[in-house]
C-alpha cells in the first residue's frame, strides 16, 4: 500500500519527467514540433494518432487529409455530421464535446491530443498525461483551428495552402458579387431561429467570422461579441439589413413554427431584406456547428449558388 | 436483554443502540462496495483482482494509469463531496428544525453558484484555477449576507431560512441572467457546473479539497451534543446551558465550512444535502453522534453512485453525476416516505 | 369585534390602492415597449383600430397578449401560492413544491427533444399535463398516511419528485446540449411570444380557479386553526384539502403552461401581502391576486428595457425587485402561517 501512496505523490513529476525525457529522446530524432499554443509549448513527438475534441478541430485535421482515431459527438446529426462521415469511417466516438471520455481517450493510445481552452482546460493535465495535448483558445476561430492542426500534425505547409486558397476563394467571390450587386458592401443578418427566441450572430462567432472574411459587414457594428437573443418582436428593427441569412433546425416543428411568427409579423415585413426578397434559408450545420475550414467552403458554395456566381476553387 | 452497546470509558461515554449500529455497519458495507464497483467498471472493464494489483505491486501495470490518474481521484472527490453536502444539509436542518432546509435552499450553493457563473461568463480568461475560489468566495459573501439580514437581536431559525430564500432567490436571478444572454459555449459550461460534475478529478483537486473536510468534520461531530439540545427548542437548550445565539452562528459557519469547498470543486451538486439526512433518519436513531455518520456515507455512497451510473450507463457519452445524485436518491427515499405510512 | 369596523375600512381602503396600481402598471405594459408607439396611438389602438398601422397592431399582439398573460399568471401564481403555505403550514412551501414546475419543464424539454412537437400550442397542454402528473403524484405521496394529506410529508415528497424530475431534465439537456438554448427563455419564464388567441380560451378556467379559491376562503380559516378545531367544528377537512390541492395544482399548472418556470411570485407574495392583511383569506386572497399581477406586469415592463434589444427573463427581474422587500418583511418579523 505504501508504494501505492508514494506513486499516488510521485506520479505527476514522474509523469512530467517521463515526458520530458520521451521529448528528449525525440529530440534526438530530429523529427518533432514543438507548438505554442493556448496552454503553453508542448512537444509533438508523432501525429500518426490523432484525437480531436472539438468540432472545429476535426473538420481542421481532416481538411488537412488526416483521418482521427477519435472525434467528440457531433452537435446535431449525431454522433457525426453529414458532410464528414465518408471521411471518418475508421474514428471513434469518445464522448461530448464538453465532457469527452478520459478512459475512452486513453484506450486509443493516441500521440496527439487536440482541444480547446474555452472546453478543455481543467483536463489538461490529465490528457497531457495520455499523450502531447495543444489546445487552441476558443472554438469559433476556424482560421486558427486550422492553423494550430496544421502546426501540431507536421503539415503546416499543406495548411497554408488550404489558407491561401480559402483566401483567394473569398476574393474571387467578392469580386464578383460587388460588380453584380447595385451596393457594396452589403450588411448581413444571420439569424438562427430557436424555439423559443430568434438570435442573430455577430462577429465572434464562426459564421460571422466567414462572413467578415467573404466582405459581408454587421448590421450592428458597434455591437462586439458572439450575438443577441431576441425575445421579442418589436426588436426587429435593430438586425435590419440588406440581407437575412435564415439558419435552424428544419426537422423541428415548434422552431419551424417560431420562424414562421416572426416572418409574418408586420414589423418583418417593413425590414430591408425581406422587402427586396433577399431572406435566404441556409444549411444550419455549415454555418453554425462546423467551426472548421470545410464548413466555411461548404458556406461559400451555399452563398455562390444562391448569387448564382462562380469562384475558382 | 440490553438494546445498546454502552461503552464507559475515562474520556466519556456513549451508548449505541443494536439497530442503529447494525444500520451504520450495512451503511459502511454499501459505501464500501460502491467503491470497488466503482474501481472496476469503466470504459476499461478491470477486474477486481487487477484494482488490487495495481495498488498493492511495486512495478505499475497496464491498468495503474486508468486506475489510479483517473478512477480513484475522481472517486474521492465524487465521495468527499457526497459526504460534506449531506453533513452540511444534516446540520442545517437540525439548526433551522425544518426539513426542507439544505445548503441548496438557504443559498449557500446559489451564492457559489452565481459567482461561478460569473466567473465563467466573465472572467473565464483568469484560468481556471480560479473557478473554486470564486465558488468560495460567492458562498461566504452570500452566507455573510444572510447572518448580517437577518441578524436583529440575534437570530430565529424562521428568519434566517427566510433571508435564506430571499438571498437564494436573488442569487438565482443572477446566474439565470448571466447564462440568458451568453454563448451557447459559456451556458452548456455553465450548465454542467449547475448540474454538478466531477468530471476530470486529478489527485490536485483531492488534495485541495481533503483538508476542508478534515477540519469540518471532526468539528461538526464535536458539536453533536449541543445539536441534540438546540433541535429540542431555544428555551431547553438554554436551560442546558447552551449559548443558542453563538451555537447558531457556528452551525451557519459550519455548514458553510462544509458545503462551499465542495460545491467549488464539483459543481452545485443538489439533492443530497436534502435527501441523505432524511434516509439516515430512516435508517438510524436521531441522535445527531450517530446521524452523522451516517449521513456522510450516505451522501458519499449517492455521489458516488451516480458518477458510477453518469460515467458507465451511457458510454462512451460521460453525463455529470449531478444529473444521476436525485434520479437514484429520489426513488429511493419516495420508497421509504412509502414504507413508513403512518 | 369592535376594531372590526376600522380594519374593514383600512383594508378596503388597501384593496382600492391595489386596484389602482394594478390598472396603473397594465396601462405601462401595453405602452411602453422596445418599439416606440406615441400615447395618442395606444389609445388609437383601442379605440379606433387601423389593421394597417404598424403601431396598432403591435399593441394589439405583442404587448396585449403580454399583458394580459403577465396578469393572469402573475394572479394564479400568487393565490396558489397562498393555498400552498396554508395547506403545508409552511412559509417556505411555494407552488414549485407541488413539483408542478419541475413536471412541465420535464414534459416540455423530453417532448421537445425526443417526440417532434409541431407547434407552439401544443407545449401549453404539454406543460400542463406535465404539471398535473407531477402534481397528482405529490399528492398521493403526500396523503399516503392514515390521517390523510399531512404537511411534512407533502414537502417532503414534493422535494423528491420535483428533484427526480429535474435530473430527468438535466439529463436530457445535457446529453442533448444544442437543446439547452431552444428551451432557455421557456425554463427561466417569459410572458412574451403567446398569440393573444391562444391565450384567451384558457383565461376562463384560471378565472374559475380563483373565484372557488375566494369561495372556499372562510373555510380555509377555519382549517388554520388545525385540524382538530376543524373537524370539531364539523368542516369536512379531507375533502377541503382535496380541493385545495386540485385548485393549486391547476392554477400553478396553467401559469407554467403560459408562461413558464417563474419562481419568488407564489412564494414572496402570500408573505408580502400576509404582512398587511395577516392570516384571513378572505382579504389574503384577493389581494394576493391583484398584487402577483401587479408585480408580474410590472417586472415584464423592466424586462424589456435593461439589456435593450435584448430581454431579461422576468423570473430573474422578479427575483431581484422582490427580494429586498422580501428580506424587510422577514426582519420585521411578523407572525407567518
Amino acid at each position: 500500500m505504501s508504494s501505492f501512496l508514494k506513486r499516488c505523490v510521485e506520479r505527476p513529476i514522474l509523469g512530467v519527467c517521463l515526458s520530458f525525457l520521451l521529448g528528449l529522446q525525440g529530440h534526438a530524432l530530429a523529427s518533432n514540433i514543438v507548438v505554442s499554443h493556448a496552454m503553453g509549448d508542448t512537444e509533438v513527438v508523432s501525429s500518426q494518432r490523432v484525437v480531436t475534441l472539438y468540432q472545429g478541430a476535426t473538420d481542421s485535421t481532416v481538411a488537412l487529409g488526416i483521418t482521427p482515431v477519435g472525434v467528440v459527438e457531433s452537435w446535431a446529426q449525431k454522433p457525426i455530421y453529414h458532410y464528414l462521415r465518408d471521411d471518418l469511417k475508421g474514428a471513434e466516438v469518445v464522448g461530448l464535446e464538453t465532457q469527452p471520455n478520459l478512459e475512452a481517450i486513453a484506450r486509443l493510445k493516441p500521440d496527439l491530443i487536440i482541444g480547446a481552452r474555452l472546453r478543455h482546460e481543467k483536463i489538461y493535465g490529465q490528457l497531457s498525461q495520455i499523450a502531447p495535448t495543444v489546445m487552441a483558445d476558443t472554438v469559433y476561430d476556424f482560421q486558427r483551428s486550422l492553423a494550430l492542426v496544421a502546426e501540431a500534425t507536421g503539415h503546416q505547409a499543406e495548411g497554408e495552402k488550404r489558407w491561401q486558397a480559402w483566401q483567394a476563394r473569398t476574393a474571387d467571390f467578392r469580386k464578383q458579387l460587388s460588380a453584380q450587386q447595385k451596393k457594396w458592401p452589403l450588411t448581413a443578418s444571420i439569424l438562427n431561429a430557436r424555439a423559443d427566441h430568434m438570435r442573430i450572430y455577430l462577429d465572434e462567432s464562426f459564421p460571422g467570422a466567414v462572413l467578415r472574411d467573404i466582405g459581408f459587414t454587421s448590421p450592428i457594428p458597434e455591437h462586439k461579441g458572439w450575438g443577441i437573443k431576441l425575445k421579442t418582436k418589436e426588436a426587429l428593427p435593430s438586425i435590419n439589413a440588406d440581407v437575412f441569412f435564415v439558419l435552424f433546425d428544419q426537422e423541428d416543428g415548434a422552431v419551424q413554427q417560431n420562424y414562421d411568427d416572426w416572418r409574418q409579423h408586420p414589423l418583418w415585413q417593413v425590414l430591408k431584406a425581406p422587402r427586396n426578397g433577399q431572406v435566404y434559408q441556409v444549411n444550419f450545420v455549415n454555418w453554425i456547428l462546423s467551426g472548421g475550414i470545410l464548413g466555411a467552403n461548404l458556406m461559400l458554395d451555399e452563398l455562390s449558388e444562391l448569387y448564382h456566381l462562380t469562384p475558382a476553387s | 436483554m440490553a438494546k445498546q452497546w454502552v461503552v464507559r470509558q475515562r474520556w466519556g461515554s456513549f451508548s449505541v443502540p443494536y439497530q442503529a449500529l447494525l444500520a451504520l455497519i450495512l451503511i459502511t458495507m454499501v459505501m464500501l462496495l460502491v467503491m470497488w464497483v466503482s474501481l472496476c467498471l469503466g470504459d476499461t472493464l478491470i477486474m477486481p483482482r487487477d484494482v488490487l494489483a495495481t495498488f498493492l505491486s511495486e512495478s505499475s501495470s497496464e491498468f495503474a494509469f486508468v486506475v489510479e490518474v483517473l478512477r480513484l481521484p475522481r472517486l474521492l472527490m465524487a465521495a468527499m463531496v457526497g459526504a460534506a453536502l449531506a453533513v452540511s444539509g444534516l446540520v442545517l436542518q437540525s439548526m433551522i428544525r425544518n426539513p426542507l432546509a439544505s445548503p441548496d435552499i438557504i443559498g449557500i450553493t446559489s451564492g457559489a453558484s452565481a459567482a461561478a457563473v460569473t466567473f465563467l461568463s466573465l472572467f473565464a480568461g483568469l484560468g481556471m484555477g480560479w473557478l473554486p475560489v470564486f465558488a468560495i468566495a460567492g458562498a461566504l459573501v452570500a452566507a455573510l449576507a444572510i447572518y448580517v439580514l437577518a441578524w436583529r437581536n440575534g437570530v430565529t431559525p424562521m428568519r434566517l431560512i427566510l433571508v435564506g430564500i430571499g438571498v437564494s432567490a436573488a442569487m438565482g436571478a443572477v446566474t439565470t441572467l448571466l447564462i440568458a444572454v451568453s454563448s451557447t459555449a459559456t451556458s452548456i459550461t455553465a450548465y454542467i457546473w449547475l448540474t454538478g460534475s466531477v468530471y476530470g478529478s486529478d489527485w490536485h483537486d483531492v488534495r485541495a479539497l481533503a483538508p476542508w473536510l478534515l477540519v469540518s468534520m471532526p468539528l461538526t461531530l464535536c458539536l453533536a451534543r449541543r445539536i441534540n439540545a438546540q433541535e429540542l427548542g431555544d428555551q431547553l437548550a438554554t436551560g442546558l446551558g447552551i449559548s443558542v445565539q453563538r451555537l447558531r452562528l457556528v452551525l451557519l459557519g459550519l455548514s458553510v465550512l462544509l458545503a462551499a469547498p465542495a460545491v467549488a470543486y464539483a459543481g452545485a451538486v443538489g439533492f443530497v444535502g436534502l435527501i441523505a439526512p432524511h434516509i439516515a433518519r430512516r435508517l438510524v436513531t436521531r441522535s445527531f453522534g450517530l446521524l452523522m455518520p451516517a449521513t456522510a456515507m450516505i451522501g458519499a455512497s449517492l455521489v458516488m453512485l451516480a458518477d458510477l451510473i453518469g460515467r458507465t450507463l451511457f458510454q462512451p457519452l460521460d453525463i455529470p453525476a449531478g444529473v444521476f445524485v436525485s434520479a437514484i436518491g429520489a426513488p429511493f427515499f419516495i420508497f421509504l416516505l412509502y414504507r413508513q405510512r403512518f | 369585534m369592535l376594531i372590526s369596523y376600522q380594519a374593514v375600512g383600512l383594508r378596503s381602503g388597501l384593496v382600492l390602492l391595489s386596484l389602482l396600481v394594478l390598472l396603473l402598471s397594465f396601462v405601462v405594459s401595453v405602452a411602453f415597449g422596445q418599439y416606440t408607439v406615441p400615447l395618442h396611438s395606444v389609445w388609437d389602438a383601442f379605440w379606433q383600430y387601423d389593421p394597417n398601422s404598424i403601431d396598432h397592431v403591435i399593441i394589439h399582439t405583442t404587448r396585449m397578449s403580454r399583458a394580459i398573460v403577465a396578469c393572469a399568471v402573475g394572479a394564479a401564481l400568487a393565490v396558489s401560492g397562498v393555498l400552498m403555505q396554508t395547506l403545508t403550514r409552511n412559509p417556505l412551501a411555494s407552488p414549485a413544491i407541488f413539483g408542478v414546475n419541475a413536471g412541465a419543464v420535464f414534459f416540455i424539454v423530453l417532448f421537445a427533444q425526443v417526440f417532434s412537437v409541431t407547434t407552439l400550442n401544443d407545449y401549453i397542454w404539454i406543460a400542463f399535463v406535465g404539471a398535473s402528473l407531477a402534481g397528482a403524484l405529490v399528492y398521493g405521496l403526500g396523503s399516503m398516511g392514515h390521517d390523510g394529506l399531512s404537511p411534512v410529508r407533502i414537502v417532503l415528497a414534493g422535494a423528491a419528485i420535483s428533484a427526480l424530475f429535474m435530473s430527468f431534465t438535466q439529463g436530457l439537456l445535457v446529453i442533448g446540449q444544442e437543446g439547452l438554448d431552444s428551451v432557455l427563455f421557456w425554463v427561466a419564464g417569459s410572458v412574451s411570444g403567446r398569440e393573444l388567441d391562444t391565450i384567451l380560451p384558457i383565461l376562463p378556467y384560471l378565472g374559475a380557479g380563483l373565484f372557488v379559491a375566494l369561495l372556499l376562503s372562510p373555510h380555509i380559516n377555519i382549517l388554520l386553526s388545525g385540524d382538530d378545531v376543524a373537524k370539531g367544528l364539523g368542516q369536512n377537512t379531507l375533502l377541503l384539502k382535496v380541493a385545495l390541492s386540485v385548485l393549486i395544482i391547476g392554477l400553478a399548472g396553467i401559469s407554467v403552461a403560459l408562461a413558464g418556470n417563474i419562481g419568488f411570485i407564489g412564494l414572496v407574495v402570500p408573505h408580502m401581502v400576509r404582512a398587511f392583511v395577516g392570516n384571513d383569506h378572505k382579504w389574503l386572497i384577493p389581494l394576493a391576486a391583484v398584487w402577483g399581477a401587479s408585480l408580474l406586469l410590472l417586472s415584464d415592463v423592466v424586462s424589456r428595457f435593461v439589456l435593450a434589444p435584448e430581454e431579461v427573463p422576468i423570473g430573474v427581474v422578479t427575483a431581484l425587485i422582490g427580494t429586498p422587500f422580501f428580506i424587510y418583511l422577514a426582519r420585521k418579523g411578523r407572525k407567518h402561517g
